[in-house]
């Protein structure tokens, strides 16, 4: 093990910064293809409305993208690409679902914290929306690693949780 | 073509990001489910809520009675109670009861009423991978398991051939590879308060106000005024280590926690917000 401490110690800790710290892991195509690989189509479906979304205990202006994965006639299963907000992170996370609604898997597509609680100014969030791993914003790239502080994946959970009541009522009489 | 691959998935309460470089782009995705599959093993067989893990079945079983558990819940049980050991209990698995009576965790399905007396010094080991609690205790891995979990996926890594390779489960991470890793430390959100270089080893995070919801430590052994650490972020040479030593340097007596530091091999950097300054322990110089 070899450790470094690059700020001397002794001295008042008013180096401290704020930043935003922003990755993105994958792209939606990306996500597509790990979860089915064999698939031949990703046939996007309309959007849950307001009164679906209501109903699942969303916030106004929830929009998950929702797509078939097929492979010719056969239906493979569900991507659902969606996004949750807590204090200071926005992610955007899809959840890849078997024929049968039994999740395959769910992976971090972008994560990004922020201080100022900028996220919740809805044109804030929009400008990530249909970004490609070519438009990613640049935000402190320097910052990998982060140690101490993080944030709890509570409102992802809760978001999967929608995802599959959404599922049942939206998606299960389709398959 | 060599690539670097990074991506994330939710498990034990938190985000696990893994990054690592040197295979091709289908051998490392091969290798990044494999790892994640051995986070979701660890946090099956050492859940306190899911009634199938190891946890589950030590406290639905009668008191005194001999439990198997699987290799790695004992690998983790085996190490914290060394780590109780060293710490004078400043550390302590046993703390079920009170996560419990708090309301931090939900009560368990269990054959027994948890006795106010049980430490780590009833947990009895008397086979491998056998469990046996001597009076009855709820056990919460919360302070080490996620530190296993981060070990465990390295080592999978690893053994895929990856040259560099990181996990970081919710502050809780592990470089393996010579290639010093940049990591920032921070006591809250959003600010970055120290940066530290780190090859082959880990680090991990915890902060006073944590720990006081977690109840990961004994009652009452959490010391307060000036010299407190707010927040303290441990080097070792294992992430179980490190997660669970960051629980002794928030609240051993100073004395104490250095030599636990020590003896594992680790080194602590404190975060006094009393006095806004950062002060080293259990560094041998």
């Amino acid at each position: 093990m070899q450790v470094r401490w690059l700020i001397p110690l002794g001295t008042t800790a008013a180096a401290i910064a704020q930043i935003a710290y922003a990755t993105q892991y994958m792209t939606v195509q990306q996500a597509q293809q790990a979860a089915f690989a064999g698939a031949s189509e990703f046939r996007a479906l309309p959007s849950p409305d307001a009164t679906q979304a209501a109903a699942l205990g969303a916030a106004p202006g929830w929009s998950p993208r929702i797509f078939a994965a097929r492979a010719g006639d056969k239906l493979l299963g569900w991507l659902i690409v969606d996004q949750v907000i807590g204090k200071s992170e926005l992610i955007t996370y899809a959840l890849a679902l078997d024929p049968a609604g039994t999740v395959i898997s769910v992976e971090v597509l972008d994560y990004r914290e922020s201080h100022g609680g900028e996220i919740r100014i809805p044109a804030w969030r929009e400008q990530f929306v249909g970004k490609t791993a070519a438009d990613a914003v640049a935000l402190n790239s320097d910052i990998r690693n982060i140690s101490g502080a993080t944030l709890s994946c509570r409102h992802l959970t809760e978001g999967v949780q929608r995802l599959l009541k959404l599922y049942k009522v939206a998606l299960q009489v389709q398959a | 073509m060599d690539t670097m691959l990074r991506r994330a998935r939710p498990w034990l309460g938190t985000l696990v990001e893994m990054r690592l470089e040197g295979l091709n782009p289908a051998s490392a995705a091969m290798a990044l489910d494999a790892a994640f599959a051995e986070v979701a093993a660890v946090h099956r067989c050492m859940s306190f809520h899911d009634a199938d893990s190891d946890l589950s079945r030590l406290h639905r079983a009668d008191v005194g009675s001999v439990v198997t558990v699987d290799a790695r819940t004992y690998e983790v049980l085996r190490c914290a109670v060394q780590v109780a050991a060293m710490s004078e209990g400043s550390f302590d698995p046993c703390v079920g009861a009170r996560a419990v009576a708090h309301g931090a965790l939900p009560r368990p399905r269990s054959a027994f009423v948890p006795d106010p007396a049980a430490s780590w010094h009833d947990i009895e080991f008397p086979d491998v991978d056998r469990v046996r609690l001597r009076r009855g205790l709820w056990l919460d891995l919360g302070g080490i398991a996620k530190g296993y979990a981060v070990d465990r996926a390295i080592g999978i890594l690893r053994a895929a051939g990856a040259v560099q390779a990181i996990v970081n489960a919710g502050g809780d991470l592990r470089v393996a590879g010579t290639r010093a890793e940049r990591v920032h430390l921070r006591i809250h959100p959003g600010e970055v308060a120290h940066t530290i270089e780190l090859s082959d080893g880990a680090i991990a995070s915890s902060t006073s106000s944590s720990i006081l919801r977690t109840t990961q430590t004994t009652d009452g052994a959490l010391a307060s005024g000036e010299d407190t650490a707010t927040g303290v972020s441990v080097a070792a040479p294992s992430c179980m280590l490190a997660d669970a030593l960051t629980k002794v340097a928030l609240v051993a007596q100073p004395r104490v926690a250095a030599r636990a530091l020590a003896a594992f091999g680790a080194q602590a950097l404190c975060y006094h917000a009393a006095h806004g300054r950062w002060c080293e322990l259990g560094v041998t110089a």
